[in-house]
């Protein structure tokens, strides 16, 4: 059983929203990504399977497209824009990220689509929100990070603020698309129809940065960013034998301090005072120095062990290669092997951010080829003739 | 933005058990879009400091607080008699604590069949680590992320923050959405055994793909057993500032005039490199060959930073975001607290939420973060400011399970329940 069977979502989205119909598909509903005829941009991107550029091996396009169908159609074209019609009467939701106006201008607008179909719920991803002074500025994933107040908080003082790991504005921004999606169509049934949800990269990176805003509007200043050590100041990376190590000072403090006192290297942690969390916060230069003093001789698996047993939140440092072998995910059914049977070969997936036991997060099938399933949607499901479809084709529309 | 309007979840009720701060999250973008959250807290709850605004106050808005002593059996009976009225039950707990109180989705169902049930632990509640403890940071260093996040050739420095409670936040909202579509189409509950390291570890991107496909396993074991620099050889190399999506160049931070002042600059094409050169003044530099096309620019990426930075440092972070903009070239201010609450777009958006609130006998308005999306029909909105501890443990007995004046005021005297007044007045004879 899946939770979203039944549901029907067109995808008109570039890279920044690409998560959030997936996140649709993996869960069950029936997603169809429509690509301009030259295919979406990211199939030109790497890295590629087997290092090898081809608009079939694109990782970065399979990251974001697994479990939806596949069909191309030319936006810009009259009669590419009467299929998207024929498609958004059919279905429940929209989601696309052009910039705001696009669709209006090519006749695709809510109000428009509202008219053939009133129970459709448009949602629109764009860097700043569809009103307000900026919202014609051009954006990318490390500009709305920049915006938004995540990139402040991230690196050492005497360097320049860093981006994140992975494009985690536009993940931020789809996952609040999907939420305002589900809402929308929550809503939907005591409404009577369907609604615009507008949804702002910017605001989704504030909206899920913890303590940035917050702390200036408690009065609190600006908060700095300090390398490794983190706001709440109970967290430094360490360095041990052999690699980095994430100290935790919020963990079992008898059980660590006998732990380090065990090998000589307690110094004044013994003092009653480190009882206190808030000793701890202020002084926890100190104390993480006399903590990396006696973390360095160790392993960091045997830093994690040792702690983990006993009650103390420590973790490795790892690359993300880490992953791959990690006895926790892999026992939980993490990654999934997905056929790509014209490759003939199996592909492994990375699993969803949710774990549910009645309906179970699944990749339904892998990304689509190129206008996969052109003549499976418009020829079986729209009902258009096999010569219209020729036709089309012909005007390079699809 | 304050409203007064229907929204989209309104007379969904959830029982909130959460704690620290991915589960708060989760229920606080829930809070915005209109359901009611009965917030069960422990009457010696961590002090945060200030509950109505700042740090407390933005995860905990739209919530009310009941204070119920979980240890006393008629506590965990008031906790039941609520869950049986309630949707969705969320907790951030390890499986053993729900399961002590009988708040395990196996008894939930008992009492209120269609319950949906979403526990967040760190780990989830199956496999060898499920007893493993976490935190936020430490979750972003297991899935990869500190490391990687680090200038080439620096030390590890990750985010200055939990990202991971975000996303476990935002990970925890869906999934009571989607059970709760999945309840409105079958009439079914479940239990969803989220755990915040998938919820991080899903998104570390197409990366993660290139090391299950393309790596061999003896190529991994290399990576993950190199001493001194651990890392080294991944394939991720550190991440810095460089492009993760379509190749850019200049891509990157740039150092701006006044202190600690940069704006963030990505130049993907080449027509957008022309206009950057033309707001530049086309310097004789931006002629060299080695620029010429954005192939060069990549592979010459120190060098012409260093032309970007001599020309940013001469100009305010604002200037250079305008400009560029105007340009048509995507930049943007490297915000902090202050640059946030000033910035005209979030300000024209109505994106902060402004709100009278009383602490201590006085009366002062509060500023919070909004919901970062619109709805056009039924758009959210805060509604209160953080509860202070204990503020609703009447009201809630008396509107939801009927109980009587002289029922609640002995529960206080037998310290199974407290209100607010109670706890204030305690801790001040404490001080």
């Amino acid at each position: 059983m899946t939770a979203l069977a039944g549901l029907r979502i067109l995808d008109l989205t570039d890279l920044k929203g690409s998560l959030c119909a997936k996140l649709f598909g993996d869960m069950g509903a029936d997603v169809i990504k429509i690509e301009p005829p030259e295919g979406d941009a990211t199939r030109r991107i790497g890295p590629f399977l087997d290092g090898k550029p081809h608009p079939e091996r694109s990782l970065l396009f399979w990251f974001y497209n697994t479990s939806k169908r596949g069909i191309t159609l030319d936006l810009n074209q009259q009669a590419g824009q009467e299929l998207v019609k024929q498609l958004a009467a059919k279905a429940d939701v929209l989601v696309e990220s052009a910039a705001p106006g696009t669709l209006a201008r090519l006749g695709l607008g809510y109000d428009e689509l509202k008219q053939l179909n009133p129970n459709l719920v448009l949602t629109s991803i764009t860097p700043f929100g569809q009103t307000g002074p900026y919202q014609a500025y051009r954006s990318s994933d490390m500009v709305a990070e920049a915006l938004g107040g995540m990139i402040w908080t991230n690196g050492f003082p005497d360097k320049p603020p860093l981006h994140a790991l992975g494009l985690q504005a536009y993940h931020s921004a789809s996952f609040f698309a999907a939420i305002g999606t589900l809402l929308a169509l929550l809503a939907r049934e005591s409404l009577g129809e369907g609604q615009w949800v507008d949804v702002s990269m910017q605001e989704s990176v504030a909206g899920a940065v913890e303590h940035v805003a917050p702390f200036y509007h408690q009065g609190l200043g600006i908060e700095s960013r300090r390398g490794s050590l983190h706001w709440s100041r109970y967290f430094r990376v360490a360095r041990c034998r052999d690699g980095y190590v994430m100290h935790c000072s919020l963990g079992d403090w008898t059980s660590l301090v006998e732990w380090v006192k065990g090998d000589g290297k307690a110094q004044d942690l013994e003092d009653a005072r480190w009882e206190d969390l808030t000793y701890r916060k202020e002084h926890a230069e100190h104390l993480f120095d006399i903590l990396d003093d006696w973390a360095k001789d160790y392993s960091v698996a045997e830093l994690m062990e040792g702690a983990q047993l006993r009650r103390i939140p420590y973790a490795m440092v790892r690359p993300p290669e880490a992953l791959v072998d990690d006895p926790q995910l892999n026992d939980r059914g993490f990654f999934s092997p997905i056929e790509h049977p014209e490759l003939g070969r199996t592909v492994q997936y990375p699993g969803g951010p949710i774990h549910f036991t009645t309906t179970p997060w699944r990749i339904a099938r892998r990304p689509p080829l190129l206008g996969e399933h052109n003549s499976e949607v418009y020829g079986s499901e729209l009902g258009l003739e096999a010569d219209r479809l020729s036709a089309l084709k012909q005007a390079g529309v699809i | 933005m304050t409203s007064q309007g229907r929204r989209a979840l309104e007379g969904i009720r959830i029982l909130d058990f959460t704690w620290v701060v991915a589960g708060p999250v989760a229920v606080r973008i829930l809070a915005d879009q209109g359901a009611e959250i009965i917030k069960i807290e422990r009457r010696d709850t961590l002090d945060l400091g200030t509950r109505r605004g700042g740090f407390s106050g933005n995860l905990h808005r739209g919530k009310e607080s009941t204070v119920i002593n979980m240890a006393d059996p008629r506590g965990i009976a008031i906790a039941q008699q609520l869950a049986a009225i309630s949707d969705v039950v969320i907790d951030n707990f390890s499986a053993r604590v729900m399961r002590n109180w009988g708040l395990d989705y196996d008894s939930l169902k008992k009492i209120k069949p269609d319950i949906i049930a979403v526990s967040m632990s760190g780990f989830g509640h199956t496999g060898p680590h499920k007893d493993y403890v976490s935190y936020g940071p430490t979750l972003q260093a297991l899935s990869g992320y500190t490391l990687q996040m680090r200038h080439p050739g620096q030390e590890p420095a990750g985010w200055g923050y939990s990202y991971a409670d975000m996303t476990g936040g935002y990970s925890g909202a869906l999934a009571v959405l989607m059970a709760l579509w999945h309840r409105k189409q079958t009439g079914q509950g479940q239990f969803v055994d989220l755990a915040q390291f998938e919820a991080i570890s899903s998104l570390v991107g197409p990366g993660l793909l290139d090391i299950l496909n393309n790596q061999t396993p003896r190529k991994r074991k290399r990576v993950l057993h190199t001493h001194e620099d651990a890392g080294h050889g991944s394939s991720f190399q550190p991440v810095g500032n460089r492009s993760q999506e379509a190749p850019a160049a200049p891509h990157g931070v740039y150092r701006c005039k006044g202190d600690d002042r940069w704006c963030a600059i990505a130049v993907f094409t080449d027509a957008e490199w022309q206009s950057l050169c033309r707001v530049l003044g086309q310097p004789a530099w931006t002629h060299e060959a080695h620029f010429a096309s954005l192939a060069d620019r990549l592979q010459h990426q120190d060098a012409l930073d260093e032309y970007i930075e001599s020309w940013t440092q001469q100009h305010t972070a604002e200037e250079v975001m305008t400009r560029l903009q105007e340009a048509g070239i995507a930049a943007g201010v490297v915000a902090n607290g202050e640059d946030l609450d000033r910035d005209p777009q979030l300000r024209a958006r109505g994106y902060w939420a402004q709100l009278p609130a009383q602490e201590n006998g006085k009366t002062e308005d509060v500023i919070l973060d909004g919901p970062p999306f619109k709805l056009s029909k039924t758009p959210g909105y805060v509604a209160t400011p953080g509860p202070l501890l204990g503020e609703h443990t009447d009201s809630v007995l008396r509107r939801l399970l009927n109980y009587s004046d002289q029922q609640i005021a002995q529960l206080k005297a037998e310290r199974v329940i407290a209100s607010h007044a109670e706890i204030h007045a305690e801790r001040s004879a404490q001080d």
